[in-house]
């Protein structure tokens, strides 16, 4: 699963939800990909049961790409405790994915193939997301 | 390529609000410049510039009431999800002169077997004439087997069509396919690393 190997921080504030994603938002490894259309927190393990779900689907030939990293920590508090006694311990690693993101990349395989592989990463990914194709040529 | 004539307007107002206020209307707010003219911002009808801008490095001929010159198109701003042109950068060009692109490599035929074709680049650097440039350069990988490469330098190009990137930069090479389900890369040190990095955080 996808961690950071050390952090400057351990504990961090929520990251931004608002507005849409400023770059990544075009397929440029492979042909096809899977693009963010609401804003979420994808966790490490969503991204690793989706390249999963992907790559099982597709067997042989093919390679993914992977275009988010869960680099932010989430805290969270235990059950049944009070408020207060400062913040809560990390307990998720995340992406902070924002919509118009390209996610995941997929090329080596046709059409239909990569369709039906993304259509069953999206299942496991917490946004509503669409299959999209690189342009050709886009100035 | 054949040049694609778009009626323009000269835009004088400008910012944020006068731009939204063209995007209502349907058009594109665009900036048209080159040759160390100063830049002349226009308007675009929306609908045909999103037509013209399917081809890549169309020659658009743009048109209108004190602006009538050849253009390529060398900035598209997109909405990420609805797709409408938010912007373009025109650059003029004019009959005859020569220009550097990105033309793109589409690769046709099947490889032998279940090798696979790992394709690093999608476009190449081309210096073209700007009324001549090609809509792009086909490799033929047909039968081609694990260890086949291409470099920009063995691109067939047309006539009139010179490399202006590294000649020696891989395009393309055929590689054996993974075995259906490997580990994910550094999936073990990634999971030995998750006890690691809250702890050398905590320093």
């Amino acid at each position: 699963m996808l961690i950071p190997r050390r952090v400057k921080h351990r504990k961090q504030h929520r990251p931004d939800r608002s507005g849409a994603a400023k770059g990544g938002t075009r397929v440029v490894f492979g042909e096809f990909g899977i693009q963010a259309l609401e804003h979420s927190y994808v966790t490490n393990r969503q991204i690793e049961s989706a390249r999963i779900a992907m790559t099982r689907h597709i067997r042989r030939g093919g390679k993914v790409w992977i275009n988010i990293y869960p680099d932010r920590p989430l805290t969270k508090k235990p059950a049944e405790t009070r408020m207060g006694s400062g913040k809560g311990s990390p307990e998720w690693w995340i992406a902070n994915v924002k919509p118009g993101r390209v996610m995941f990349e997929l090329s080596g395989v046709a059409e239909p193939v990569a369709r039906e592989a993304m259509r069953r990463a999206m299942h496991k990914l917490p946004m509503k997301c669409r299959f999209v194709k690189r342009e050709v040529g886009e100035a | 390529m054949s040049e694609v004539r778009i009626a323009a307007e000269l835009r004088t107002q400008f910012g944020k609000g006068a731009a939204r206020k063209i995007r209502r209307a349907d058009k594109v707010p665009a900036v048209l410049y080159g040759h160390g003219t100063e830049p002349r911002h226009l308007t675009l009808p929306g609908h045909e510039l999103l037509l013209a801008l399917r081809t890549a490095n169309v020659l658009i001929h743009v048109q209108g009431e004190g602006v009538d010159e050849l253009a390529l198109p060398k900035g598209v701003q997109r909405d990420p999800i609805k797709g409408f042109v938010e912007h373009v950068d025109l650059l003029l060009v004019k009959r005859g002169e020569k220009v550097t692109v990105e033309i793109p490599v589409t690769v046709t035929g099947e490889v032998i077997g279940s090798a696979l074709v790992d394709q690093q680049l999608v476009t190449v650097s081309v210096e073209a004439e700007a009324t001549h440039i090609p809509t792009g350069v086909e490799v033929d990988v047909d039968g081609k087997d694990v260890g086949f490469a291409v470099t920009a330098g063995d691109l067939r190009l047309p006539n009139g069509v010179t490399l202006a990137g590294d000649p020696e930069a891989l395009v393309l090479h055929v590689i054996a396919a993974q075995a259906a389900e490997l580990p994910a890369e550094g999936e073990e040190a990634a999971e030995a690393a998750e006890g690691e990095a809250p702890a050398e955080a905590a320093e």
